[in-house]
């Protein structure tokens, strides 16, 4: 009987541990009518008859296939419920993903297809993961290599080149400002625009992405710009905008391609769609006009000259007044 | 407990845990004398215990082999002492001259070095990995040793004239510092994940090194 006492920690562990192991389950749905006697003279079987035990309230499992699914939903169901809002296990259903799913939708974030496969891939859960650290890598991509750009711009002996680690800050915030605002409001415009009437007639879940997978999608949607930020370095005028116009097609296009059954439904789905697009697209002529660009008319220092000479003088002026 | 034979990814054990060693009874070793503890004995013997500790620790990082030391008995004191170095000799001058663009404040490589390793820890924390809070920061912390040695080795090779060859020694320098971080600290800490998301959680770590090593390239002599 202490055997059976152990049985539920034992259970919790080797659950969460392989949650995705169907082979396992399958062993248990077969050898569901021998629990207790098992445990007691075999330990190989041990891990087993737990995990059978586990799946005795809905007991009725006549055929494997479709048994196999419903064992992972209901315990997928119950762990968010059960944690707190405070505690990592909560946010963890969030980053519930592999090497493997990552690759798998940065490689359908860089190629559109009617297919729709991100979406596919997003639709069965979304992960905050890939955002996350696609932002931060932009982040410092650009930063690094708006510094090459800037010393490329510059080099000569004559001037000083110093690097401007404060490019993070800016880049930083732009960065969090898209990834946030612009999914929240296509959120709530979608949300506003579409008509009740058809919602009814389809799945709900089919109509309006939540703010999460739009976070989701646009967060992937940014990778294509972590090599155009490295390649934008290269001072070549027609170059940079060619990959402007490259990156913010191609993952545009994946954008709307991933967003056009919501975007269907909406009332207003033709400057959604526009607007989707130009916000993409600005963003990518952000990045380059402001990271990578130098104006071929006025020359960098001596904009620089005039702002230390400004900048002085306004100093001066207050230690006069003062 | 046979099930613990079955995690392939967790060497470690079950759940590790760290633990703080505070030597509370000396009585072994000075059996005819009064009780002794860290309040009585001298404070140079004090001192000496804990900065022996984290010279031992360094050493691991130096030379990753064996993992268990740096993981049982996590301490601060390393990362606080390599992060002040750093930030000091990174930062900026801002006192020269306020309007021209320069490096990070000594605030903000603070911020990098401490904001990013628990960002990375609580990435790993996320993903699943079992491994305390603490001992991944103190892991973290310690395995900025080899970028350190080469921000030091950097500043050396700024004393000569500047050229183009100079400046690739730094970047090959500092490359190395990298790297090497990197896989110190994927030693300690890449078994605390699944094998399937190893590469996930070992990416953010080396990202980290990579920012911080980008911060010594880019630092050069302010003049």
């Amino acid at each position: 009987m202490t055997n059976l006492q152990e049985v539920p920690t034992d259970d919790l562990l080797s659950f969460q541990d392989y949650p995705t192991v169907p082979v396992h389950t399958a062993g248990g749905n077969s050898t569901i009518s021998v629990p207790v006697t098992q445990i007691d003279v075999s330990g190989n079987l041990k891990s087993n008859p737990p995990s059978s035990t586990n799946n005795m309230p809905p007991p009725g499992n006549p055929n494997n296939p479709s048994s196999l699914p419903n064992l992972g939903s209901p315990e997928d169901e119950e762990t968010p419920a059960s944690k707190s809002f405070w505690t990592i296990e909560y946010y963890q259903k969030y980053f519930d993903v592999d090497t493997k799913d990552v690759v798998e939708r940065i490689i359908a974030s860089i190629t559109p297809k009617w297919d729709n496969s991100l979406k596919h891939h997003l639709r069965t859960k979304p992960d905050l993961y890939g955002p996350f650290w696609i932002s931060i890598t932009l982040i410092f991509t650009i930063a690094i290599s708006g510094n090459i750009a800037s010393y490329l711009q510059h080099a000569s002996p004559s001037y000083h080149w110093k690097y401007d680690f404060h490019l993070v800050s800016y880049a930083a915030t732009t960065i969090c400002l898209y990834i946030t605002l612009i999914p929240f409001t296509l959120w709530g415009l979608l949300r506003y625009s579409t008509q009740a009437g058809d919602v009814e007639d389809l799945d709900q879940d089919n109509v309006t992405p939540g703010a999460l997978e739009l976070i989701c999608i646009y967060g992937y949607s940014l990778f294509i710009y972590i090599p155009a930020a490295v390649l934008w370095s290269i001072q070549i005028n027609l170059l940079q905008w060619l990959l402007v116009i490259i990156a913010a097609f191609v993952s545009g296009s994946v954008l709307l391609l991933t967003l056009m059954p919501a975007l269907r439904l909406s009332k207003h789905k033709f400057f959604l769609a526009i607007g989707i697009m130009v916000c993409h697209a600005l963003l990518a002529a952000g990045f380059m006009l402001y990271f990578f660009h130098v104006p071929n008319t006025v020359p960098v220092p001596a904009i620089q000259e005039a702002v230390k000479k400004v900048v002085e003088q306004s100093k001066t002026n207050a230690t006069d007044a003062s | 407990m046979d099930h613990t034979r079955l995690e392939m990814y967790d060497d470690v054990g079950g759940h590790v845990e760290g633990e703080m060693n505070i030597p509370t009874n000396k009585n072994a070793q000075y059996l005819g004398q009064p009780d002794f503890n860290t309040l009585d004995e001298p404070i140079k013997d004090t001192i000496m215990r804990d900065v022996k500790a984290v010279g031992i620790k360094f050493g691991h990082v130096l030379f990753p082999k064996e993992k268990k030391t740096l993981l049982k008995e996590w301490d601060l004191w390393g990362p606080l002492m390599l992060c002040t170095f750093m930030a000091m000799v990174l930062q900026g001058s801002s006192l020269s001259d306020h309007t021209s663009e320069g490096g990070p404040e000594f605030a903000e490589v603070f911020v990098i070095v401490w904001i990013g390793s628990m960002i990375v820890t609580l990435n790993s924390k996320l993903l699943g990995g079992n491994i305390s809070f603490f001992q991944s920061v103190c892991v973290l912390g310690y395995c900025l040793l080899p970028t350190t040695i080469a921000l030091i080795a950097c500043r050396i090779i700024l004393l000569v004239k500047q050229t183009y060859l100079m400046f690739f020694i730094r970047f090959g320098v500092s490359m190395a510092g990298f790297a090497w971080a990197t896989y110190a600290s994927m030693i300690f800490l890449g078994d605390s994940q699944k094998p399937g998301r190893k590469l996930l959680a070992v990416y953010p770590i080396g990202l980290f090194y990579f920012i911080i090593s980008w911060l010594v390239i880019s630092h050069t002599t302010s003049s």
